[in-house]
Formats: C-alpha cells, structure tokens, sequence
C-alpha cells in the first residue's frame, strides 16, 4: 500500500485520471472528493463487504425444496385455483 | 455434456445453454467462474443458480421485476464494456434472495447480477445508484391459493 500524506486541498492522482482531493477533515473525519471518468465506478469499501456478506448468508448448501420459497407452500386440499403469480 | 448431481436423487444435464461464466466470480467468491441457472415452472418466479464446481451449493435468484417492479439500477459503464452489452435488451439481470429462518425472505437490490443473454458472461455489479436499494429488500409473500 503506498501511504501518502496530504493536507486539506491538496490531491493525489492516480493512473493519470484519478483525482483524489481532500476537501475537509475534522478529528478523524476526512471528506474526500473523487474525480474519475464516468466509465470508472467509485464505491464506499463497506459496500463491497456488505454484499460480499450478504452472499456468504445467501448462499445454500443445496438447492431448496419447492416449498421452502416464499408462497410457495402447498395449497389446502380445499382451495380454488387461480391465484395469479407474478 | 458434463452431469452434476443436484441432490442424492437427481441426475441434471448440464448444457451449455444454461451455463453463465463469470470472469471475476461473485462477490466472496471470486474462486468460482461458472454457474448453471435452473428453473422449476412451479418455482416462478424463483431460480436457482448453482455452483458449477463439483459442489450443490449455489443462490435462490429472482427477476427484480417480480420483485421490485420499480427497480432501475444505474450500471457503470465499465460493468456495461465489461459484459458487452449494447442496450438494456441484452441484459438479464437476477438478484439474490436470502431465505431467512423464520420463513421470510428478502432480496439484495444493492449488488445485482447482470447476464448478456448472448454470450452468458455475468458479473455482480454495484450501480452507481447503490445507496438507493436495499441489501434486504423484503419478499412479499406470494399470492398462496386460500
């Protein structure tokens, strides 16, 4: 990891396209803005370990019975057809 | 054509067709390129796509229009070169459905799965527009005959 020091207003560019400006900081607080092309995503890290948990907790040993899905438990001996699923 | 066993019973044919490749895998599990999606009509609107790896593991998907009729995720233009899609035509997109414990079950709208439907290349992108959706969109209940 390269490690730079920078104070406010002062910027870091990265693959000659990338500007990473520091715009304020307070106590451990840094707002940072962020220059990129449009085609160049910029995300928060916690999103990537959000959705990295989120499929760790989705994910299913094996494919679940049919009536494990939402709505899809087996209908009373007694009920009408007709209900339409989406 | 390879086989994989779904479960202690079931033989599937895998063919190519219902083989979605993804170069950088899913997010946590960079490891695993391909997958076979499947779908059961008494399923609908849920798949299941499974792990291509000698294991059974894999996620319950859903269509987001199902789900989340509203659903306009802003995918980055790098995601759009990356799969090689032209319009918003080529694309499938499929979302994560957690099954909770208790029955219920939500659905991850902030990092979609998006397939072209041409070359069956995916990839589990973030929208530009992530902070809008929910990582637990909640599944309504299904309409169950009464």
């Amino acid at each position: 990891m390269l490690v730079l020091s920078r104070k406010v207003n002062e910027n870091i560019v990265i693959d000659g396209r990338i500007v990473v400006k520091v715009v304020r900081t307070e106590g451990n607080f840094v707002k940072l803005g962020i220059e990129a092309p449009a085609n160049v995503p910029v995300h928060r890290q916690e999103i990537y370990d959000e959705i990295q948990k989120n499929n760790q907790s989705a994910l299913s040993a094996g494919r679940p019975p049919t009536s494990r899905l939402p709505g899809k438990k087996p209908a009373r001996p007694d009920s009408k057809p007709g209900n339409s699923s989406p | 054509m390879k086989t994989v066993e779904a479960n202690e019973t079931e033989n599937l044919t895998v063919r190519k067709e219902n083989i979605i490749t993804f170069p950088l895998g899913l997010l946590g599990f960079e490891g695993v390129k391909q997958y076979v999606l499947l779908a059961n009509p008494e399923e609908k609107p849920f798949l299941w796509l499974q792990m291509l790896d000698q294991s059974t593991q894999g996620f319950v998907v859903i269509s987001p229009s199902s789900a989340a009729p509203d659903y306009a995720p802003d995918i980055s233009q790098q995601d759009v070169e990356f799969l090689g899609i032209k319009g918003p035509g080529d694309a499938i997109v499929l979302n994560i459905v957690t099954l909770h414990p208790n029955g219920e079950a939500t659905v991850n709208l902030k990092g979609p799965i998006v397939i072209n439907r041409y070359t069956l290349v995916g990839k589990q992108v973030i929208p530009a527009n992530v902070q809008s959706f929910s990582l637990r969109h909640p599944l309504a209940p299904l309409p169950v005959a009464a």
